[in-house]
């Protein structure tokens, strides 16, 4: 906090800043739309990190907010607002200063019909091209049929061929053995060669933001965070969803209701690793790999034990705001004795897959010095979790931004150094390892738990409406990486904007850059490497 | 002794004529063609499935017959019954011809392998040169599959399965030539004979002279390149279904599909039977009859290509061509001059 005092008077001194306002999660200035990039560019220096890019309508002006934060220390943010016009929105491209906000902008203007002036590449990204209106405009005609004729789509084949260049377009997806999910890579192969990849996306668009939008707080909006990520990350997407609300209607939680969040949230991350690591053995040995089953038969241990705890193997929607549905699942010490029996094995079980994968050298002249994501790209792409700690940026919101149980935990963040695909697979393979510590400590607190104090929720108002004109931004470690949530309230039961901050969607971002100059095999695997689940990506 | 002999000598015919001779051989070549393709009915769709289950904590078919035995008939209607896609603008006859190449290119190989009790088709004196030549013939195949199929995945599978078979002929070939030096013939049948001598009495255990126990480095050598020479794990590069979806074979379906899966199992399992015949003594082996063995040995090697498809990763196409041109290429050399110092010095 102590630099965010530094610095407010001297942001709100910049040229261009014509205001100021305070979001829940951090102070927020009012920019000009002419001098986005110059206040940025005075900003970027202080936060590195530009973790999301929300636009919204208001009566009378479009909004787009720039949420700052800095990667060593994420609580200090920074949410720059820059308001236009309701005819003809436009204000300035941010994507020069930082990277990322290029496809975060072309999704603001394929929604919602903002122009970006010095945008370089200005086009709908979850929408088909001949898609007609901006479907979260306010005025946008919900009943309007948008057909999209086969002839309609443009077909890049054709263009190079008429080329008659060297190169050859190739169709990676959205239907491929390698895809994880419908994504569609348009790669540009010299021979072997990649010299292009840009990700198609919006396949699986199924305008999450907007059922959000229309659900109210209490129960509606739970379940759709699960359905982000069907990795088996989705506990952790709740949290997201449960951090936000829960700031914004001022709720507290439990201390007991925190541990059982943490335990099932990291016994969900280790799902999502374990399904990482079974599909990368995938992409780099071969369809008939071992180590993809046996992923599958570790995962379906901890399924069982979160279908015994949450009644569901993949949608678990167990979290509520103020807490947890319910308590662990009578009796308490066979639940006890399943977990203890999982992290018992776990050591063996994890050595396995080092043998198979870390220590063997094909894998290792495979996956060392490919895909190479170095730090500074990664921050610019705003990169998140194992991503980016491989990427040797020690950012973990779990540490740095607490939430949950977790500071009073004994754990350690993983971190690597290369940013290649090998460290993003070893730290993983570690991070499996550290979330079993945490699920250790969890049970011996929750074992230990008197009786008379277990209380799973708290009072929670039968409706939630918060302020009007709350506005706040809040992420979590999801097993992807920092997945935010943007909610503004406009005093009903239903949030007025509900903004979806997929680490996918970045880390998507950086695969050019990764996978430029090296081999067909090795974007399959930097690919893979990245973990996308295109649930939060497309939304 | 070849086939037709074995067949008249059943048959009590005594000397056959050309005639008989050529009727006993084409009777002889369709009960190998038989016993190869049976062969492969159930290491494709049961023995591999199994096999592949065992490695990964699975279970496997075990739903129709004893021990799921008759998925392979399920398989065999299920594949024959469905609809034979020929995408537009593919390059006929080549795109026909391809899958019935690679089939046919590893079924003739079987022609010179002696496979034990007098069952041989063929005993020329070039037979092993014969071996190496009919199983190559596949790489063309497969390039006549690549390229007529119109596809890009294909076009790069088999640009791939070309530029491996170039890099790891060569190597397969010389370590071979390591073991003709020893045995002074071509002929499969001399190599076989060769091979029946002790090399070591180890009380009442002896070891014969298989060229695997007489020169293990050029063992290793031959099947590091025999797996390649088969595409698979870690040489699986031309299929690669992650990568490039299925290589060469994406464009067919059905029958056409059926074949070219067919064609690589029986090169698989000619990839056997040309490591047993080189270096494991052919049929021999202790109480069992000889043929019981060869069988035995191609299976061996096939379950081997099945343990690495599991457990090894595949290399990158680059560093398939690096190991091949830098690595195996010198090796196998290294390998020929000093077993011809070798046999040189001391035989």
């Amino acid at each position: 906090m102590a630099v965010q005092q530094r610095l407010s008077g001297a942001i709100t001194s910049l040229d261009g800043v014509i205001g100021r306002e305070e979001h829940l999660n951090a102070p927020a200035i009012v920019v000009r739309p002419d001098a986005v990039q110059s206040v940025l560019n005075r900003l970027r220096s202080e936060f590195d990190h530009c973790a999301c890019v929300t636009a919204q309508e208001y009566q009378d002006r479009f909004e787009t907010i720039y949420h700052l934060r800095r990667y060593d220390e994420p609580t200090t943010e920074l949410s720059v607002i820059v308001p236009t016009t309701v005819e003809g929105p436009h204000s300035q491209s941010a994507s020069a200063v930082y990277p990322t906000a290029e496809w975060h902008e072309r999704e603001a203007y394929d929604l919602l019909g903002i122009d970006y002036d010095g945008h370089p590449d200005l086009r709908r990204i979850l929408l088909p091209e001949t898609w007609v209106g901006h479907p979260l405009r306010s005025s946008y005609d919900q009943e309007q049929p948008q057909i999209v004729t086969l002839s309609e789509h443009d077909n890049p084949l054709e263009d190079d061929r008429a080329l008659g260049s060297d190169t050859m377009v190739i169709n990676v997806g959205p239907h491929h053995p390698a895809t994880h999910g419908v994504l569609h890579l348009l790669v540009t192969l010299d021979g072997e060669q990649v010299v292009g990849v840009e990700p198609q996306l919006g396949y699986i668009h199924r305008c999450e933001e907007q059922l959000c939008q229309s659900g109210t707080y209490r129960h509606q909006i739970m379940p759709y965070p699960d359905r982000w990520d069907w990795g088996g990350g989705g506990l952790l997407n709740e949290w997201a969803y449960a951090r936000v609300a829960e700031e914004l209607a001022d709720l507290s939680v439990p201390e007991y209701a925190q541990v059982i969040r943490t335990m099932s949230a990291e016994l969900s991350r280790m799902l999502s690793h374990f399904l990482a690591i079974g599909t990368y053995a995938l992409d780099v040995v071969g369809e008939f790999t071992a180590v993809f089953m046996y992923a599958i038969r570790d995962r379906e241990q901890i399924q069982s034990l979160l279908e015994a705890l949450t009644g569901q193997r993949l949608m678990f929607n167990y979290f509520r705001l103020g807490g947890v549905a319910w308590d662990l699942p009578e009796p308490r010490e066979e639940f006890f004795e399943g977990v203890r029996t999982f992290l018992e094995t776990l050591p063996e079980k994890i050595e396995e897959y080092d043998d198979l994968l870390a220590h063997n050298e094909i894998f290792q002249r495979r996956c060392v010095d490919t895909g190479v994501l170095d730090a500074s790209t990664a921050k610019s792409f705003g990169c998140t979790g194992p991503v980016a700690r491989a990427s040797g940026i020690d950012y973990d919101l779990r540490r740095d931004d607490p939430y949950g149980y977790y500071e009073s935990l004994d754990w350690e963040v993983i971190t690597a150094s290369a940013g290649d695909n090998f460290s993003r697979v070893l730290v993983r393979l570690r991070e499996i390892e550290q979330s079993a510590r945490i699920v250790e400590q969890c049970v011996e607190l929750l074992e230990s738990w008197p009786a008379a104090d277990r209380t799973i929720q708290s009072n929670v108002p039968r409706t939630i409406k918060p302020p009007v004109d709350a506005e706040c931004y809040r992420a979590v470690a999801a097993a992807k990486g920092e997945l935010g949530i943007y909610i503004r309230s406009d005093g009903t039961d239903t949030p007025a904007r509900f903004k979806i901050r997929g680490p996918s969607f970045s880390h998507l971002q950086a695969l050019e850059s990764m996978a430029t100059g090296e081999y067909v095999a090795d974007l399959i695997a930097t690919l893979g490497s990245l973990d996308t689940i295109m649930g939060e990506v497309d939304r | 002794m070849t086939i037709s002999e074995t067949l008249a000598g059943a048959l009590g015919l005594g000397a056959v004529n050309p005639l008989e001779d050529f009727v006993l051989s084409l009777v002889g070549a369709a009960l190998v063609g038989t016993f190869i393709l049976l062969n492969t009915a159930v290491a494709g769709p049961w023995a591999k499935r199994k096999i592949t289950a065992a490695f990964t904590d699975r279970i496997a078919v075990n739903r129709i017959g004893p021990f799921g035995l008759l998925i392979i008939v399920a398989d065999a209607v299920r594949m024959l019954s469905k609809e034979l896609v020929i995408p537009e603008g593919v390059d006929r006859p080549a795109f026909d011809l391809a899958p019935l190449v690679l089939v046919a290119s590893a079924l003739l190989g079987f022609a010179v392998v002696p496979m034990g009790n007098g069952i041989q088709l063929a005993d020329p004196t070039v037979g092993l040169a014969f071996l190496f030549a009919v199983a190559s013939i596949a790489s063309v195949a497969l390039v006549m599959a690549g390229y007529a199929s119109n596809n890009k995945y294909s076009m790069l599978g088999g640009l791939r399965a070309v530029a491996q078979n170039v890099a790891y002929e060569i190597p397969l070939v010389v370590t071979a030539m390591s073991v003709v030096l020893f045995t002074g013939t071509l002929q499969t049948s001399e190599i076989v004979a060769a091979q029946t001598e002790t090399l070591l009495q180890l009380g009442a255990l002896s070891i014969p002279s298989w060229y695997a126990f007489v020169n293990p480095f050029a063992f290793v050598l031959f099947l590091a390149a025999n797996m390649a020479e088969v595409g698979r794990n870690p040489f699986d590069t031309p299929e690669a279904p992650t990568e490039i979806v299925a290589g060469f074979q994406t464009e067919y379906s059905s029958v056409y599909f059926v074949l070219a899966y067919l064609g690589e199992f029986i090169h698989i399992f000619l990839g056997g039977a040309i490591l047993a015949t080189v270096f494991l003594g052919g049929p021999a082996g202790p109480v069992l009859p000889g043929f019981v063995w060869f069988t035995i040995k191609i299976w061996a090697f096939f379950l081997f290509t099945q343990w690495c498809r599991s457990a090894i990763p595949r290399v990158r196409v680059d560093q398939v061509i690096e190991i091949g041109w830098k690595g195996m290429l010198v090796l196998s050399f290294a390998n020929l001059l000093l077993t011809a110092v070798i046999v040189g010095v001391i035989v």
